[in-house]
C-alpha cells in the first residue's frame, strides 16, 4: 500500500514536471509583456524636479550619412528651438514628424521607465491616463494644465469589443457614446435610428492580398514556391474578380482599388490601372508558368475588423472560392492571432497568400508606397524589387507633386509588373455616435478621432473600438487601436487637423526649412506642461526622437524594440547592430 | 384449440430465442422519449447518407460561381420558400443564403454528415483506446493500474474543452486534429467505466472457471469479461457522442475545428455570430440542428441506460 502511494506520488510529480517543461514554450509570448512592464510601475509618473540650471542643449548626430537612414542630426539650439538635419531632401517631413509615433514625452520619464513607458505615457495632450484595467477598460482624465482648449468631458473611457454586434448593442442601449466600425450590415439600422448618427469615414486605406516571393522560413524551398514566379502572381491578379468582392462584401462608400494607394493621396493613382478580371487569360498565364492544374497554398489573415476589411472571414472564403473556380488553386485558410500574424508578415514568415491592409497615417505616398515597397520596408513581400525602390527613393526627395508624378507613375507600373500584392479595395467605413452630442463628433480619415472636442453633457464620455491597445508607447506600435489611445494623451511637434489630413502646428508653433529641404527648424510652444508637471523644452524633443533613432541608446527599448514607423518612414537606425 | 397451441409454441420458442438485444430493443420502444431520439437520429442518418441527393446546391459554391444562376445573389438573403409566397421566379432557398452567398440549406444537410462522422469517429476512437487501457488497468492491477489511472486522472482534472483547445493549439487547427483532441479528452471516461466493470467481474466464478480451465489472459479479458462489461460502455458511448458533437461544434465556433469552407454547424454559427439581429436565420438553423442532434443522442442514451439495466426490467 505504501509503495503504491509512493508510486502514485512520484508519477504525479513526474507528470507535473513534464507539464511544467512543456508550459513555457507555449506561454512565453503572453508572459513577456508583463515581464517588461513590471519595472515601470513604481511611481514612475513623478519625474525628478529639475533644478533651474542654465539650459544645456542636447544633440545627437550621425557621423555621416552612410548608415542608410534619413536623419543626420537632431539638435536643441536653445530651450525652445530644435533643428533637424536630414541626409536627403524630404518634402513630406512635416507630415511624417506630425505622426503620433513621434510624440514627445519628458526625457526624465523615458529614463525613469527604461525607455518603455508602455502603460503610463506622459504627454502634453488634453487627457492623461488614469488607469488601464487590462482586458476591461482604459480610463483617461482631463488634464487641467493643458495648453490648448480643455477637453469637454472630465473622464474619457475606452472600451473594446471585436464583435460588431456587441458594439452596436452597447451604443443602442446607451452604455457607450460612440463606436468604431459598425458592421456593414448595420449601417442601415443606425441611419434609421433617430437616437444615433452615422458618420462615414473616407476610404483612405487599402486592402491587399500579399505574397512573399522569398519567405524567410527555415527549410523552405523557394525554388518550388509557385508564388516566387511573377507569372503566377500575375495570373492570380487577373483571376480574382475584385469588383465582385467589393460589390458583395463591402459597405457603401468602398471602391475597387485601381492602384495600391487611394486616389485622394497626391499622385496616388498615376500609372496604369490594375489588371482587369479575365479568368481565361489568367488560366492561360498560369499554364504558361507551368501550373496548368493549379497548386495548393495557404491564405493567412487575422480575424479582426478594420476599416479596410470589414468582414475578413467572408472575404477570405470568397477569394478561396474564386481561386478554386477560376484557377483550380486550392487554398487552405489559416486564421492567425492578430499580433502573431503581423509579426509573421513583417518578418517575412508567411509562405502563402495573406490578407492585410493599411490605413493612411498621413496623406503622402511615402506612407503608402514608401512604407511598403521602399528601401526601409519590411520583409513582408520578400526580396525587394530594385526598380520600385529606385523610383520611390527619387520621388520621395522631390518637393512638388508635379515633379514627383513621373517617379510614382514608374513605381506604380513596376508594382503592376511585379505583383508583390494585389490591391483589392479601398474600404469605406464609419463611426457611429449617439445623436445630439455636443461639440464636434467626427470621423477622421486617418482613424485618429480626437475625443477632447466632443461631449455628451455629462462628465464621462465612453468610446468603444475594435480591440484593446497593445501598449500606450506608440513609438513602437503600429496598430491603429493603440495609436488612437495614444493620440488622446501624447502630442507631436506637428499634428493633423481634426477630422482631416492637413498638417497643423501643435507643440511647435512654427517651423521652417532651408531651400533644399534638408534642414528643418522648429520653434517650440512655450509654457507647455507635461502631465507630470514638468515643463516641455527642446531636450525632451531631442530625447524622444533620439531614443527611436539611435539603436545604441540605452532607452531604445520600446515594446518589441521594432520601432517600425521610424524605420518605415526614416530608413535605417543609427548604430543599428550589424546583421 | 389449434390457435392456443400455436401461441403456446410461439411463446416457448420466443422464450428460448430471446437475446439481450431484442429485449433491450423492446424495452427501448416502450419509452416515448427514446423513440423520439431514435426517430431524430434515423432522420439525421438518412440525411447524412443522402445529402448529395437532397442538397439542391453544392454546399461550398457561391451562387456567383454557379453558371446560369438567375436568382438574386445577395449575401444573407432571407429564406425564400415558394409555398410560403416567395416569388416563383426566384430560385428556392429554404433557409436563405449565407454571408458568402451559399445555400444555407445545402450546407446544413452536409453538416449533418460531418457532425455524425465527428460523433461516431471520436467516440469509437475513445472507446477503443479507453477500453484497452481500462481493461489492462483493471485486469493487471498493481503498478500498471496505478500508472494508467493516474494519467487518466490528470486528463480528467482539466476542463475537457480547455484541454481540447490546448491539444488543437499544439497540433494546429483542422477537423481531423479537433477529432483527435476530442477523442483524447474523452478517453478517461471509458477507461474508468471499463476498469470498474473489469474489477467487479474479475473475481466472478465463471472467470475463475475459465482460468482454471487454462484460458489465457486474452480469452479471459475479451471472451469473458468484455461482453459483460459492454452495457455501461454502450450507454456511456451514446451519451458521449452528444458531448463530442457539442465539443466539436464549440471548437469550430472558435475557429479551431473545421476550416472554411467546410459546412460544419459550429463553424457556420461562428462565422455569422455578428448577424444575430440582421440575419437571424443564419444563426437559428445551425443552432437548431446542433440542438436536435445532441438531444437525439441524449434521449437515446437515457433510454438505453434504462433498457439495459436488469434491475429496471420489471419497472418498464
Amino acid at each position: 500500500m505504501k509503495r503504491n502511494l509512493f508510486l502514485a506520488l512520484s508519477l504525479l510529480i513526474l507528470a507535473s514536471m513534464a507539464l511544467a517543461a512543456c508550459g513555457p514554450a507555449a506561454t512565453s509570448a503572453p508572459a513577456e509583456p508583463a515581464a517588461t512592464t513590471a519595472p515601470v510601475e513604481p511611481a514612475a509618473t513623478t519625474a525628478p524636479v529639475e533644478p533651474s540650471a542654465p539650459f544645456e542643449g542636447m544633440s545627437v548626430a550621425a557621423p555621416n550619412c552612410d548608415y542608410g537612414g534619413e536623419f543626420k542630426s537632431i539638435e536643441a539650439v536653445d530651450e525652445f528651438t530644435v533643428k533637424v538635419s536630414l541626409c536627403v531632401p524630404d518634402p513630406a517631413f512635416p507630415s511624417k514628424i506630425a505622426f503620433s509615433s513621434f510624440a514627445i514625452q519628458p526625457a526624465e520619464h523615458l529614463e525613469a521607465t527604461g525607455g518603455s513607458p508602455l502603460e503610463n505615457p506622459v504627454g502634453t495632450g488634453p487627457y492623461q491616463v488614469t488607469s488601464w484595467e487590462r482586458g476591461n477598460q482604459l480610463v483617461f482624465s482631463r488634464f487641467d494644465g493643458y495648453w490648448g482648449e480643455p477637453a469637454m468631458s472630465k473622464t474619457l473611457v475606452f472600451r473594446w469589443s471585436t464583435e460588431s454586434a456587441q458594439r452596436l448593442l452597447e451604443l443602442q442601449s446607451g452604455s457607450v457614446d460612440g463606436i468604431d466600425n459598425p458592421g456593414p450590415d448595420d449601417f442601415a439600422t443606425i441611419e434609421a435610428d433617430s437616437n444615433l448618427q452615422l458618420i462615414p469615414r473616407p476610404a483612405l486605406n487599402i486592402m491587399y492580398i500579399g505574397f512573399n516571393n522569398n519567405p524567410k522560413v527555415d527549410g523552405f524551398d523557394n525554388s518550388k514556391n509557385p508564388l516566387a514566379n511573377e507569372k503566377v502572381r500575375e495570373a492570380i491578379a487577373m483571376g480574382i474578380d475584385r469588383q465582385r468582392i467589393v460589390d458583395n462584401f463591402y459597405p457603401a462608400g468602398s471602391e475597387v482599388a485601381s492602384h495600391f494607394s487611394p486616389c485622394a493621396i497626391p499622385n496616388g493613382c498615376v500609372g496604369e490601372d490594375w489588371y482587369g478580371f479575365d479568368a481565361a487569360a489568367a488560366k492561360a498565364l498560369l499554364a504558361e508558368a507551368g501550373y496548368a492544374d493549379g497548386f495548393e497554398t495557404v491564405l493567412n489573415y487575422r480575424d479582426v475588423v478594420r476599416s479596410y476589411l470589414p468582414d475578413p472571414n467572408i472575404v477570405a472564403q470568397d477569394i478561396q472560392s474564386q481561386l478554386k473556380t477560376n484557377l483550380n488553386i486550392t487554398v487552405k485558410i489559416e486564421v492567425m492571432e492578430s499580433g502573431a500574424f503581423l509579426d509573421a508578415a513583417d518578418s517575412g514568415k508567411l509562405t502563402g497568400l495573406y490578407l492585410l491592409g493599411w490605413g493612411a497615417d498621413y496623406p503622402d505616398q511615402t506612407n503608402f508606397l514608401g512604407y511598403h515597397f521602399g528601401a526601409g520596408s519590411s520583409a513582408q513581400f520578400g526580396d525587394k524589387f530594385p526598380d520600385i525602390v529606385e523610383a520611390l527613393d527619387k520621388g520621395a526627395q522631390l518637393a512638388s507633386d508635379a515633379e514627383r508624378a513621373p517617379f510614382y507613375e514608374a513605381a506604380n507600373n513596376a508594382i503592376k509588373q511585379h505583383v508583390p500584392m494585389i490591391p483589392v479595395a479601398h474600404g469605406g467605413s464609419a463611426v457611429a455616435y449617439k445623436a445630439g452630442l455636443q461639440g464636434n463628433p467626427h470621423s477622421s480619415p486617418l482613424g485618429n478621432e480626437s475625443f477632447a472636442v466632443m461631449g455628451n453633457g455629462t462628465d464621462t464620455f465612453v468610446w468603444m473600438q475594435n480591440a484593446e491597445p497593445i501598449s500606450l508607447y506608440c513609438a513602437d506600435e503600429t496598430d491603429g487601436e493603440s495609436l488612437r489611445a495614444c493620440e488622446q494623451v501624447t502630442q507631436s511637434l506637428l499634428g493633423y487637423e481634426i477630422g482631416d489630413t492637413a498638417v497643423e502646428p501643435v507643440l511647435a508653433e512654427s517651423y521652417e526649412a532651408n531651400s533644399d529641404l534638408t534642414e528643418w527648424t522648429f520653434h517650440l510652444r512655450q509654457g507647455v506642461k507635461f502631465h507630470d508637471g514638468s515643463s516641455f523644452d527642446a531636450n525632451d524633443v531631442v530625447t524622444s526622437l533620439a531614443v527611436q533613432w539611435d539603436a545604441a541608446n540605452p532607452l531604445h527599448k520600446g515594446n518589441t524594440g521594432a520601432f517600425s514607423y521610424w524605420s518605415g518612414l526614416f530608413g535605417a537606425f543609427l548604430n543599428a547592430p550589424a546583421q | 384449440m389449434a390457435n392456443t397451441i400455436s401461441t403456446l409454441n410461439a411463446e416457448a420458442l420466443s422464450l428460448e430465442s430471446v437475446s439481450l438485444w431484442s429485449v433491450t430493443w423492446k424495452r427501448l420502444l416502450r419509452r416515448k422519449s427514446a423513440v423520439v431520439g431514435i426517430f431524430i437520429l434515423g432522420l439525421l442518418i438518412f440525411i447524412a447518407l443522402t445529402a448529395h441527393w437532397l442538397a439542391p446546391y453544392d454546399p461550398t459554391a457561391s451562387m456567383l460561381d454557379i453558371p446560369g444562376y438567375t436568382g438574386q445573389a445577395t449575401k444573407r438573403l432571407p429564406p425564400c420558400i415558394h409555398l410560403l409566397g416567395c416569388s416563383q421566379e426566384e430560385p428556392q432557398h429554404i433557409m436563405g443564403l449565407d454571408g458568402n452567398i451559399r445555400d444555407e440549406f445545402s450546407r446544413l444537410l452536409y453538416g449533418a454528415r460531418l457532425s455524425l462522422m465527428v460523433g461516431f469517429a471520436t467516440v469509437t476512437f475513445a472507446i477503443v483506446i479507453g477500453t484497452v487501457l481500462g481493461a489492462l488497468a483493471g485486469y493487471l492491477g498493481g503498478w500498471v493500474d496505478n500508472a494508467i489511472m493516474r494519467v487518466m486522472d490528470v486528463l480528467l482534472a482539466f476542463p475537457s474543452l480547455l484541454l481540447a483547445i490546448a491539444i488543437v493549439t499544439v497540433l494546429g487547427p483542422g477537423l481531423i486534429n479537433a477529432l483527435l483532441a476530442i477523442g483524447i479528452v474523452s478517453i478517461p471516461a471509458y477507461a474508468r467505466v471499463m476498469r470498474s466493470s473489469v474489477l467487479s467481474v474479475r473475481e466472478m466464478d465463471y472467470v475463475s472457471a475459465t482460468r482454471s480451465l487454462g484460458g489465457n489472459a486474452y480469452d479471459i479479458l475479451f471472451r469473458r469479461i468484455l461482453p459483460n462489461a459492454l452495457t455501461p460502455l454502450i450507454v456511456q458511448g451514446t451519451l458521449g457522442i452528444a458531448t463530442a458533437i457539442l465539443d466539436s461544434a464549440a471548437l469550430s465556433f472558435l475557429g479551431l475545428g473545421a476550416q472554411p469552407p467546410t459546412p460544419e454547424w459550429g463553424a457556420m454559427l461562428g462565422s455569422e455570430r455578428n448577424q444575430v439581429f440582421t440575419a437571424p436565420h443564419l444563426v437559428f438553423y445551425p443552432g437548431l440542428a446542433i440542438m436536435l442532434t445532441v438531444l437525439a443522442f441524449n434521449l437515446l442514451g437515457d433510454g438505453l441506460r434504462d433498457a439495459l439495466d436488469p434491475r429496471l426490467a420489471h419497472v418498464s
